[in-house]
């Protein structure tokens, strides 16, 4: 600890490096961290979003197939099963030149609280989402990218039928991933009838178990029951439902975590080449150093801490720009994404990213500052002061 | 006088450590750069490329793809004999119905993917007419045969020529390969429209209509008239901008990468600063001579500068040839990257670095050069002869 003044000191010998240095580790640092949210994202996503005894009963064949309405009421009465719910993609686009922008559907109000327990929506919210037929509720990442708030009328024209279809917002999914709306199945139902085109069908059942024991026997059972039958049904918990659904992903993911790599490298050798300048400027002070009875240990260790102050001060920096570039990028219209990306464009930094983004930096300065600071306090004094004097 | 560009790389090469330092850190900003920039290249390269200047896409108005558009027989009775539609020999009208579906397919490790399956009728290969069947023949309808776009035959369980692939409810036999020179027909499989009809139980046939126009037409007045008909609510659209409309999903991609090079490239002009500032202090003597010589302020300026340019330009050779290998093994690695999760449709497209793909990370290097560059060189320029010569 005594020697941290020395340290300090040689940092500002020369400030422009040291802080030239500094503004392009933080800078790679920060990109790193906005990077590392796309896969994030993901993860929080299925761990946040996602519940293990929650299941999804769809089609089969793929999603785009229906299954009868009449369903519902059977997986109900599957052992284990608390309550279920049906659910019908609407495909409504604010502007549907944009395209969809968030993901909405259709779904019975009357279980949908009991469904989605875990996500703490209001208890007044869902009683509003009963009571009006032209309700919904919106997901906070949708309500905070669209200025929307509790109250407001939204209208959606969908993509998937000639229906256009104004809703009330009633209450929010109060989690800052959560992208979904939910509006009434009774609304597209009445919509649908006076259109003249009555419907009977869903898209997907979403049931929730009551003891995490019975998830499997009781997706067996669902899957057992429709064997045969009008639609053949496939069951499965929301995360193995939604880590499938996001499978397409994996290659951007992948693409995502090399860059991330290559840039963390990059820091590496911009701060080694920092490193490496400094120690090679000073080398006859470092052999007048030893000369005068500084130790081969307390040079190395004095040298080390130097590129790892700098770059572990540097990437705390970094990290903070990080937190303020990704609010930026949140907030601006078209930086939020479509669903096309899915949840890899939440651009959430979490604790965790921030800490491992500090982690990173400390050890990159360990990596940079390790050969230089070790060559220095290795050769010879007389050989050194014989080169400079 | 100008000193000569050999003094430049002459002095590059005399630093060796510090020049690869900074070699390396342009030539991995280039890697990373050049990745993301190519994917988006590749996935609109794809996209676009699939359409046909010539046609045009009849789906349901309102409707944003063919997979959630319906239309029923009616409506393509109504417009089948428009004038301006291209015929075949025959005099029968270059009209290809076609229903779209995206069922499950099962992928290679376990997963599953929404994947395009088109019903379509003989004549989609005249109306298509840059997809051709390379392997195989094409499938006779009501036989449970299908054929499938090379990018599915090599990517999904069963989907390989001779075999019987599983989707929807039924289970069909491949009996041909499709290729259309990479677009994203290639990530498509194709049925008798009736047999996919049935298999989904669709109670309107279509999704859409592609339409060749006849040559000489005007695209816009048949579009219109389509549009116009008052029986249905048809829209239709030049194909190629269908497309181009589609790929517009890779555009989040485009703020992502932008954010990339400029962040990346900022830190490397960091860096690239700071050796040239160490190469100008190390060289204060020489420099003092240089001017003592006579060569002039600006001939030092652009020395430096030409300097830290020609780093960046070699920095930017090595980085490319190496974002082209690690791209060739990214998608060797994954067989094909997969896009579009969310519109229920899977296209798998290969990363290529394309020489255009090139442009964005060499425009960046250029940059990188000269702003780093730019203040060493013209504190050297600034250099007073008489002090340069005392301080050494």
């Amino acid at each position: 600890m005594k020697y941290l003044p020395f340290i300090l000191r040689n940092l500002g010998r020369n400030p422009l490096r040291s802080l030239l240095t500094a503004s392009a580790i933080a800078l790679a640092i920060a990109l790193v961290c906005i990077l590392r949210t796309m896969p994030a994202g993901m993860d929080a996503f299925l761990s946040a979003i996602a519940s293990n005894t929650r299941i999804s009963t769809h089609n089969e064949a793929g999603m785009v197939y229906a299954m009868p309405y009449s369903y519902l009421q059977k997986v109900r009465a599957v052992p284990g099963v608390v309550a279920a719910i049906s659910w019908q993609w609407f495909g409504g686009a604010i502007d549907p030149a944009k395209g969809v922008e968030f993901p909405n559907f259709a779904v019975d109000p009357e279980d949908f609280g009991k469904v989605y327990e875990d996500w703490k929506i209001a208890p007044q919210a869902l009683e509003d989402f009963r009571k009006y037929r032209d309700a919904a509720i919106v997901g906070r990442a949708t309500l905070e990218k669209h200025d929307w708030k509790v109250g407001d009328t939204v209208t959606l024209q969908s993509t998937v039928f000639p229906l256009q279809l104004s809703f009330r917002i009633v209450g929010e999914v109060p989690n800052e991933r959560a992208s979904q709306f939910y509006f009434q199945r009774e609304y597209l139902i009445q919509a649908f009838a006076a259109a003249g085109a009555p419907i009977d069908s869903t898209g997907m059942i979403w049931s929730r178990i009551d003891d995490p024991e019975r998830v499997a026997p009781a997706m067996k059972q669902i899957d057992e029951m429709f064997r045969n039958g009008e639609a053949e049904t496939t069951s499965e918990t929301e995360k193995s439902f939604f880590g499938n659904f996001f499978g397409s992903l994996k290659g951007i993911v992948t693409i995502i975590l090399i860059v991330a790599g290559i840039v963390t490298l990059c820091i590496v050798f911009i701060a080694a080449n920092t490193a490496s300048m400094s120690v090679r400027e000073r080398v006859g002070e470092i052999a007048i150093l030893k000369a005068i009875g500084f130790r081969k240990k307390t040079i190395f260790t004095t040298l080390l801490a130097e590129a790892v102050v700098l770059s572990t001060v540097a990437g705390a920096a970094g990290a903070l720009i990080s937190l303020g570039l990704t609010s930026l990028l949140r907030s601006s219209a078209s930086g939020g994404g479509g669903p096309q990306l899915g949840p890899l464009t939440g651009f959430i930094v979490t604790d965790a990213i921030l800490v491992q983004a500090i982690f990173i930096s400390f050890f990159i300065g360990i990596l940079s500052g390790w050969l230089p600071a070790l060559g220095a306090s290795r050769r010879s004094v007389a050989q050194t002061l014989r080169e400079v004097f | 006088m100008a000193l000569p560009l050999s003094y430049s790389w002459r002095s590059l090469i005399a630093r060796g450590t510090r020049t690869a330092f900074t070699v390396a850190v342009i030539a991995l900003v280039v890697i990373a750069t050049t990745l993301f920039w190519s994917l988006i290249g590749s996935l609109k390269r794809t996209l676009v490329s699939s359409g046909s200047p010539e046609n045009l896409i009849v789906m349901r108005k309102g409707a944003t793809n063919d997979g959630s558009s319906q239309l029923s027989l009616e409506s393509l009775q109504a417009i089948r004999f428009f004038e301006g539609i291209a015929r075949d020999a025959e005099g029968n009208p270059l009209i290809s119905p076609e229903l779209v579906v995206q069922p499950f397919f099962a992928t290679a490790d376990g997963g599953r993917e929404n994947v395009l399956v088109r019903g379509v009728e003989p004549v989609a290969l005249l109306v298509h007419d840059e997809v051709a069947l390379v392997e195989g023949r094409m499938f006779n309808s009501s036989s449970g045969e299908a054929v499938v776009g090379r990018g599915v035959s090599r990517r999904y369980a069963g989907a390989s020529l001779g075999s019987q692939l599983k989707f929807g409810r039924g289970t069909w036999k491949v009996v041909g390969i499709l290729e259309s020179g990479g677009s994203s027909f290639e990530s498509e499989v194709w049925v008798d429209a009736r047999e996919l009809a049935n298999d989904a139980k669709r109670t309107l046939p279509y999704s859409g209509f592609r339409v060749r126009v006849a040559p000489g037409t005007d695209m816009d007045a048949l579009a219109r008239r389509i549009d116009d008909d008052p029986r249905f609510a048809l829209e239709a659209t030049r194909e190629i901008d269908y497309y181009e409309s589609l790929s517009s999903s890779a555009n989040t991609l485009y703020i992502i990468v932008i954010g990339l090079a400029v962040l990346a490239g900022i830190g490397a002009v960091f860096g690239a600063t700071n050796t040239m500032y160490a190469a100008v202090q190390s060289r204060t003597s020489e420099i003092g001579t240089l001017r003592a010589l006579g060569f002039s302020r600006a001939s030092i300026l652009f020395s430096f500068l030409s300097e830290s340019v020609m780093t960046a330009l070699f920095a930017f050779a090595v980085g490319a040839v190496g974002g082209w290998a690690l791209g060739l093994f990214i998608s060797w690695l994954l067989g094909g990257i997969a896009f579009g999760a969310a519109t229920f449709t899977t296209n798998v497209i290969q990363l290529r670095v394309a020489p255009s793909d090139l442009l964005m990370p060499l425009a960046l290097s250029v940059l990188i050069g000269v702003f780093g560059g730019l203040a060493p060189a013209a504190r050297a320029a600034r250099m007073r002869p008489v002090d340069a010569l005392r301080k050494a």
